[in-house]
């Protein structure tokens, strides 16, 4: 996941305003303004640039759980949760995905101490669950701004919230609780971390294109031990399985030569777990920030580059609303002796909003040393909505 | 029967001047309805169609006390609750370039499910300038929220206050000055509802009301089928805070300016009533000078049924030209009078910004009917007078009369019982409005039933006495009005009508000016007035009142708004200053005793108009939804007042604060100190404001004349009313002065062969006349005052809960009596040139 991510949310999530697309995507959605996607980014480039935000610039001296809440001085930041789950009675298999990005919409806050809805922090919220017996794709979305308590973040104890969408610490106060809901969907959730936390980039600063600042800092935790309820579509079930955590902040443009990216966020069944992602350039060649870091079962990690990985494309999906998205991967490292196939649980797990991207559950299936081996993950898809 | 057609249109054609007043006539009485219909509907529907833009989707609103909700209830509802459906409102007035607007703070966010048009992906900026990227939603939601002082507004109102996107621009808000920042104009640039609309954000609402941590009003959207909700919310809110239906809500709004639309219907239908009259003038002479030629008909083989039909048709066909004509000009008509009641509306209700009206098809439709029936009903008689006619050679005009005269003491017969019955529903109705307008119409359509029979009496009894006085030609004069009561007996009770109306509305509205001066003298205690225009004193500015030289003391007011599902009520909580209390005069009992109790234990005063809508009385309780929850507050007396409102509540500043968390001070009253200077306690108290703030400061004297300019301002309306109907009756009396000049053509004739002088001749018609207003303007007299004491006692009463107290003043009736004589003589002036030119040979021939 990297940082142009950011940039092409704030443009989108604007048109969630006209979209309206709430609840599951059955809904119809308006067509929005007819801006090509990168005219859209080139504008938002050009619209007051980063002067003044704080930027990822230079290492940084991680502290937890200070760096769990939030970094308001930073343009963008996100909390970003992806898990696959199953119920308890055999029931059902899922996919979610909640986050909560924080903008800011100016490097200082506004000025009036006659109000407390003054600011210039916003958040903005997806919720997403995948129901894989019934090949249904359901998602949500929120918006509010930080500020008279009706959405923000905070450190201690951490809590992250939007609306009564909530991320909290859970009670044995090492993991997370994760509260959402919306029509058709709902979760309750509790993560528990079963290793620790991994700094990607250095040490924690993924450079995403040249020069300073063009980056971000970003730690995952890869691997938290889920337990809770969810409801779909009129049943509530209970469920465990395996969450994935990505914080990202910074503040820095990415350059327009870049059409998106592929991200992968694997969980190994050896207890081994992969990250990379692929920053595509218009051209749709893998550009040279691409990176990714491998964490084995101990928990200790290793950044990767662009050359430790080769990714094919095995299929394809055409999405109903425009654009083909690939729908299955060969990943290889050979460094590693891994080789894997990465194949979505359901085709469709496509956002639908103005500026679509694919966010969804994927079933692993290779070997690694020769050995059989197997595992679930998450990948996303962007920039393929404008083919 | 196309010859009976000829017959008709050939008339009416060879007599274009009578036929074009009888058109006038319906014309404007139609024209006078339509206009103020659509001045009715012009300013409710402007009314409603800012509600709508106001309220948007919302179903349903949550609404507080005086101080509003308390803006952590709707973080708590949307957080902890879960609720999506919301969107919060702190409504204010801004003034930029000298115009006032609906100032709205809105949370962008959840505006897209309220207001469309400041949803985020509807608001424009192309009509102002901007730079790369400035135009895409994300730019308009970052500029509102961290731009300061940006706000949005129509492109058209953006054009017209000459507003770019470049230049900041000044506003007051509250009385404070502010730097405002167009950053995109709403959505639906030509929708004339956002014309009065200014969109903000939230947060600089907020600042700039000075009502940090208050909210308006929590919008919400309850969805059909999901009425469950109302009461899962409606369990979640705090004492003193209630979800009322925002349809229901903007119809008791609407119903507050009810009676004084009721009451602008019933004085365009008084113009009507004068049109009718008219127009029973105009059919009855186009009979009575066919009936030659309808004799002939009837000899020929015409049906009496058919002679019925014919008259009716021709009423038809004329009263279907007046009534188009009528629509039309009342369309114009309507454009001038909606101004009128939209300024009223908004001096007295709500503000209400009118920028256009149009011709409904229901109006028109109202309209055409209304004239159309009202030609026919007055046409019923002369058309059944002309099937009656004999087959056989000329009636004479004598016969005519003589039938006509005993028509007289049946009618006065009518009239009188009218009138009676119309007095016993005046009694015996209740509080109805419309019931007591009714019975007003009753009582002035039965007096004026006597009128005939008042004139034919008046005629023969000062006949003689002319004749002894100034010769035989008024003699002939005086009597000819009575010998031709069918013409001039109708004439005269229009006038009659009209100047009546004149007389009745003088009266009520000088009675009531003089109240309404009398009480602003008493209750008008200060001697300077301070408020912040559109919005609430700053708090430090009041505390420092005291340190300003000059000044002995000061009291302080807040009126705002109480509500329930059914009723808005106006709450007025005071501080007193020593020696404020003979400012309020308590109507009966103790008035010490009333103060003591307002004072100490919490009790509360009802005005007048409060008093007779709810028939409260001193010693019962009034129930208020306080923040506190309902609570029970005894009246402890009722006092005087003309608010135009469904009356007041008055309680004391500190009981208000016990129940209210509600902190603002719309105006403070300083009585000044023993030799001050007015003008340089003035001066203190702009100093103490500082540059950038507005305040409003008045002298005692500029308040009382201001209060009674609107006053007048109100009556505008009424004067413009009864003059259009003044105008119908000279239209009548010149109708039929020429009616019967023509009629008379031949007596002319013989008057002129036997010596009379062309100018003999003139004044003869001119004395006629001269009687006929004179005697209409007598009758007018005791017509008038009844009006006016039904206005006074029964309308007023019944539509405002006023009392006031009845003057009769010696000018509105002399003016009355003038202007019936005026009127006649002047409407009697061309008939009189015409009998003056009449050439005795050719008006014998047809001997």
């Amino acid at each position: 996941m990297y940082f142009n991510k950011v940039l092409h949310l704030s443009v989108f999530s604007v048109y969630f305003f006209l979209a309206g697309c709430q609840g599951s995507r059955d809904e119809p959605v308006p067509a929005p303004a007819e801006v090509p996607a990168s005219s859209r980014l080139s504008e938002l480039l050009s619209d007051g640039g980063v002067s003044g935000y704080a930027m990822a610039d230079a290492p940084r001296d991680f502290r937890f759980p200070r760096d769990h809440g939030p970094h308001e001085a930073y343009r963008n930041e996100w909390w970003y949760f992806t898990g696959n789950l199953d119920a308890d009675d055999g029931g059902g298999r899922f996919g979610f995905e909640l986050t909560i990005f924080r903008f800011a919409l100016s490097p200082n806050a506004p000025e009036n101490d006659g109000s407390a809805w003054a600011t210039n922090q916003v958040y903005i919220g997806h919720f997403a669950v995948t129901d894989v017996n019934r090949k249904q794709f359901h998602v949500a979305q929120r918006y509010a701004r930080g500020a008279a308590g009706l959405a923000g973040a905070g450190t201690d104890p951490l809590r992250v919230w939007l609306d009564d969408w909530r991320v909290g610490v859970s009670g044995s106060g090492t993991g997370f609780r994760l509260q959402a809901g919306d029509g058709e969907i709902g979760l309750d959730l509790i993560l528990e971390p079963s290793k620790p936390i991994v700094l990607n980039g250095e040490g924690g600063l993924s450079q995403k294109s040249e020069g300073a600042g063009s980056a971000s800092y970003y730690y995952s935790i890869p691997r938290l031990e889920t337990t809770g309820l969810l409801r779909v579509v009129g049943s509530e079930y209970r469920v465990t399985g395996r969450s994935w955590l990505d914080r990202e902040w910074g503040s820095n443009a990415l350059s327009a030569r870049q059409a998106g990216w592929d991200w992968f966020a694997l969980q190994l069944e050896d207890g081994s777990d992969l990250m990379f992602y692929v920053l595509r350039e218009l051209d749709g060649a893998p550009g040279p920030y691409s990176a990714g870091t491998w964490i084995d079962a101990g928990g200790d990690s290793m950044p990767l580059a662009l050359a430790d990985v080769a990714i094919e494309v095995t299929d394809r999906w055409q999405s109903e609303h425009g654009g083909v998205y690939p729908a299955g991967w060969r990943i290889r490292v050979p460094s590693l002796g891994l080789d894997v196939r990465v194949l979505p649980v359901l085709d469709n797990q496509e956002l639908v909003t103005t500026v679509r991207y694919w966010e969804g559950a994927v079933d692993v299936i290779g070997e690694r040393d020769g050995r059989p081996l197997g595992g679930r993950g998450y990948v996303e898809l962007t920039g393929y909505d404008s083919d | 029967m196309p010859v009976l057609y000829r017959a008709s249109a050939g008339y009416l054609l060879r007599h274009p001047l009578q036929l074009a007043l009888a058109i006038l006539g319906i014309a404007i009485g139609v024209a006078v309805m339509v206009s103020v219909d659509l001045a009715n509907q012009g300013s409710r529907k402007a009314f409603y169609l800012s509600m709508d833009a106001l309220n948007g989707e919302a179903t349903h609103q949550v609404v507080g006390g005086p101080g509003g909700v308390d803006e952590s209830l709707y973080a708590d509802l949307r957080v902890r609750h879960g609720l999506q459906n919301i969107a919060p409102l702190v409504e204010g007035r801004v003034a930029i370039a000298g115009e006032d607007f609906q100032l709205l703070g809105v949370d962008i966010f959840a505006e897209r499910q309220f207001r469309s048009y400041a949803a985020p992906g509807n608001i424009r900026n192309d009509v102002v300038a901007g730079g790369r990227g400035e135009g895409s939603p994300e730019a308009i939601v970052r500029a509102l929220l961290v731009t300061p002082g940006a706000l949005l507004m129509s492109a058209g109102t953006a054009e017209r206050l000459g507003l770019s996107r470049s230049l900041p621009f000044d506003l007051t808000v509250n009385g404070g000055r502010q730097q405002g920042r167009l950053v995109g104009t709403l959505g639906g640039d030509v929708d004339p509802r956002l014309d009065g609309i200014v969109v903000t954000d939230i947060g600089s609402a907020q600042a700039w009301l000075g009502s940090r941590g208050r909210l308006s009003r929590i919008d919400v959207k309850i969805a059909p089928g999901e009425e469950s909700a109302i009461a899962t919310l409606d369990r979640l809110l705090p004492d003193g805070v209630q979800l009322l239906p925002a349809a229901a809500r903007t119809e008791t709004m609407a119903g507050m300016s009810d009676a004084f639309m009721t009451n602008l219907t019933a004085m365009s239908l008084l113009a009507m009533l004068v049109g009718v009259f008219l127009i029973y003038n105009s059919v009855a002479f186009a009979v009575l000078q066919r009936r030659d030629l309808l004799a002939v008909m009837r000899a020929l083989g015409v049906t009496r049924g058919q002679v019925f039909r014919q008259i009716l048709l021709e009423a038809a066909a004329v009263g279907t030209v007046g009534a188009i004509a009528g629509v039309l000009l009342g369309s114009w008509l309507g454009q001038y009078l909606v101004t009128l009641v939209a300024r009223t509306i908004s001096d007295h209700y709500f503000a209400v910004t009118v920028s256009g009206i149009a011709l409904g098809t229901l109006t028109a439709a109202k309209g055409l009917l209304a004239g159309l029936l009202a030609t026919l009903a007055a046409a019923l008689v002369p058309a059944a007078e002309a099937a009656s006619q004999a087959p056989k050679l000329a009636m004479t005009r004598s016969t005519l009369e003589r039938r006509a005269g005993s028509l007289v003491p049946l009618l006065a017969a009518f009239g009188l019982a009218l009138t009676m019955l119309a007095g016993l529903v005046l009694w015996a109705s209740g509080r109805s409005l419309v019931a007591g307008l009714v019975a007003l119409f009753g009582l002035i359509l039965g007096m004026g039933l006597c009128i005939p029979l008042a004139t034919g009496a008046l005629a023969r009894l000062f006949a003689p006495m002319a004749g002894r006085a100034w010769g035989t030609a008024s003699r002939l004069a005086i009597a000819g009005v009575g010998q031709t009561l069918s013409r001039t007996g109708v004439a005269v009770v229009a006038l009659c009508i009209a100047v009546s109306a004149t007389i009745g509305v003088s009266v009520m509205v000088e009675s009531f000016r003089a109240s309404v001066s009398d009480w602003l003298e008493s209750s008008l205690q200060s001697d300077i007035y301070v408020a912040a225009p559109g919005g609430h004193l700053d708090p430090g500015l009041v505390a420092g009142l005291d340190d300003i030289d000059g000044v002995a003391a000061y009291s302080t007011t807040r009126r705002t708004w109480l509500e329930t599902v059914e009723s808005r009520t106006r709450l007025i909580a005071i501080r007193m200053a020593p020696g404020s209390y003979a400012g309020t005069r308590i109507r009966g009992g103790d008035a010490d005793e009333a103060w003591r109790r307002f004072d100490e234990e919490g009790a509360v005063l009802v005005s007048d108009a409060y008093a007779y809508r709810h028939d409260a009385r001193r010693g019962q309780a009034v129930r208020l939804a306080t923040d506190r929850g309902n609570r029970e507050f005894e009246i402890a007396g009722i006092f005087q007042s003309y608010d135009p409102n469904s009356g007041a509540i008055v309680m004391s500043r500190q009981t208000y604060d016990r129940y209210f968390d509600d902190a603002a001070i719309d105006s403070a009253g300083i009585y000044l100190e023993e030799g001050a200077v007015a003008d340089a306690v003035m001066a203190s108290l702009r100093q103490l404001a500082g540059s950038g703030r507005e305040l409003a400061i008045s002298s005692n004297a500029r308040i009382r004349e201001l209060s009674l300019r609107i006053f007048d301002r109100t009556f505008i309306i009424t004067n413009v009313l009864y003059w259009l109907a003044v105008f119908v009756a000279f239209i009548g009396i010149l109708g039929a002065m020429m009616a019967l000049q023509l009629e008379r053509a031949r007596e002319f004739g013989i008057l002129r062969a036997v010596g009379m002088t062309p100018r003999e001749t003139g004044i003869l018609v001119s004395i006629q006349s001269a009687f006929m207003g004179a005697v209409a303007g007598l009758a007018a007299i005791p017509v008038g005052l009844v009006m006016a004491w039904v206005l006074i006692a029964v309308i007023n009463r019944r539509a405002f809960g006023w009392e006031i107290g009845m003057q009769v003043g010696a000018s509105p009736i002399l003016w009355a009596l003038c202007l019936a004589v005026v009127s006649a003589v002047l409407a009697g002036a061309y008939p009189a040139l015409r009998a003056a030119r009449t050439r005795p040979a050719l008006a014998m021939r047809e001997e």
